[in-house]
């Protein structure tokens, strides 16, 4: 009795020591950043600079334009280091052409490469699309046509990517105002098949569902099931405008320059209730910025859908354990 | 590389910024497919394509590129003197 008497002295002495260990503040700093939990951020853009250093205590982390930085001078990459010391950052690619049917160019892996090695952000992403082919610069994403040949093609151009910079990128559905002619894949169908042959995280915009969904005449929610919850790691949300047609019809233009519409949050809470990882949720401006209470509000809001989102997943779970047991 | 494919790729990019080209083409798709060596099942994809598609993404990424532009030396002497009190005498 005695010595069960120590012993258990022994555990609790032991286990106080634990716990005033783990209550200082670099365990408290390390189990936060280990803990899988959801982090909403906001895409960096100089505009938004001074409302960003004031308000750092409502956002998680900023996502920056690599592109920006490539042939950007030594001092703005060391303020880019800097501020990556004091924020988490993630790095965003916008010209690498990931699905094209040309290998991606090396000297632009090259100055990704370089820019992962000086930033070391958390993860690094590029769209699932092709800017440029035959000796023409489109200027932007364009997609291409979703066929078999696009998915292979893509995937070896993401292998490229992974030798080249020593990380795989969270790959992006984009928007696009055309149906791509050629196409012989759904685009759930193409994304599952890029995701499945290259290992690839996605990064999920909303924005580009919702607009495409409502383009080219397909559910944006039986879009986001369709999707394997296990890949998702991040997600874009953002606003668009509807643009008249030539035949007077409306587009929804994913343009990044109005404030997230309520049927991205609905798509967020449902891929929140799906998702089986923890989600980065990036929001993405570009122009005619408003307050950044208006930026911080959407932010709000976003974490209001994802807890939503995590509640229903957390129901049906224990649903389900009760109707096993 | 699937050259068939990049062929197709080639093609749209170039009705994506070439107005021209968008042009001859919408007037005769099947031959302008055909002039730029598309297979005859891309062929007959283009011939259906999403007209309204084209003319708006065409649209959309002319706009883009005209943003990306970097300003050349007489947009940076405009947008520096026009600042100047002087440039805007007369106006309220």
């Amino acid at each position: 009795m005695e010595a069960q008497g120590a012993a258990a002295g022994a555990e609790g002495v032991a286990g106080v020591a634990v716990a005033k260990m783990m209550n200082t503040p670099q365990v408290r700093d390390v189990l936060r950043a280990s803990a899988l939990a959801d982090r909403v951020g906001l895409g960096w853009r100089p505009d938004l600079a001074a409302g960003i250093f004031e308000h750092l205590d409502g956002i998680d982390l900023l996502e920056v334009i690599a592109d920006d930085f490539f042939s950007a001078p030594r001092r703005q990459v060391r303020a880019l280091k800097t501020l990556a010391a004091q924020v988490p950052v993630v790095l965003h690619g916008v010209s690498l052409g990931l699905a094209s049917s040309s290998p991606v160019e090396t000297k632009r892996l090259d100055q990704m490469a370089r820019l992962m090695d000086q930033v070391r952000p958390e993860f690094w992403s590029e769209h699932l699309a092709f800017v440029r082919a035959g000796g023409f610069e489109i200027g932007h994403l364009a997609a291409p046509p979703r066929s078999t040949a696009s998915v292979d093609a893509t995937a070896s151009n993401l292998h490229r990517a992974q030798a080249a910079v020593g990380a795989m990128p969270l790959v992006e559905n984009i928007a696009t105002l055309i149906d791509p002619p050629a196409s012989t894949l759904s685009e759930s169908a193409w994304l599952n098949g890029i995701l499945c042959s290259s290992n690839c995280g996605l990064l999920l915009d909303l924005h580009n569902v919702l607009a495409n969904g409502l383009n080219h005449g397909y559910d944006p929610l039986e879009f986001v099931r369709q999707i394997p919850p296990d890949r998702i790691s991040a997600i874009h949300i953002a606003g668009g405008k509807f643009v008249s047609a030539p035949d007077g019809s409306q587009r929804l233009l994913d343009d990044h320059f109005h404030d997230v519409p309520d049927p991205v949050f609905d798509l967020l809470e449902e891929t929140a209730a799906r998702a089986t990882g923890p989600l980065t949720v990036i929001l993405e401006r570009d122009g005619d910025y408003p307050s950044m209470d208006s930026l911080l509000a959407q932010i709000a809001q976003a974490r209001r859908a994802l807890a939503k989102g995590r509640d229903r997943h957390r129901d049906r779970r224990a649903q389900l354990i009760e109707a096993v047991a | 590389m699937n050259s068939s494919s990049s062929q197709l790729e080639a093609f749209l990019a170039r009705l994506y910024v070439d107005p021209e080209a968008r042009a001859n083409f919408k007037a005769n798709p099947r031959a302008e497919a055909q002039k730029a060596g598309l297979s005859e099942d891309h062929c007959i994809a283009l011939e259906n394509v999403d007209w309204i598609g084209l003319e708006m993404a065409a649209r959309s990424f002319a706009k883009k590129r005209r943003l990306k532009r970097r300003p050349n030396w007489f947009d940076a002497f405009r947008s520096r003197f026009t600042r100047l009190h002087f440039f805007r005498f007369g106006q309220k």
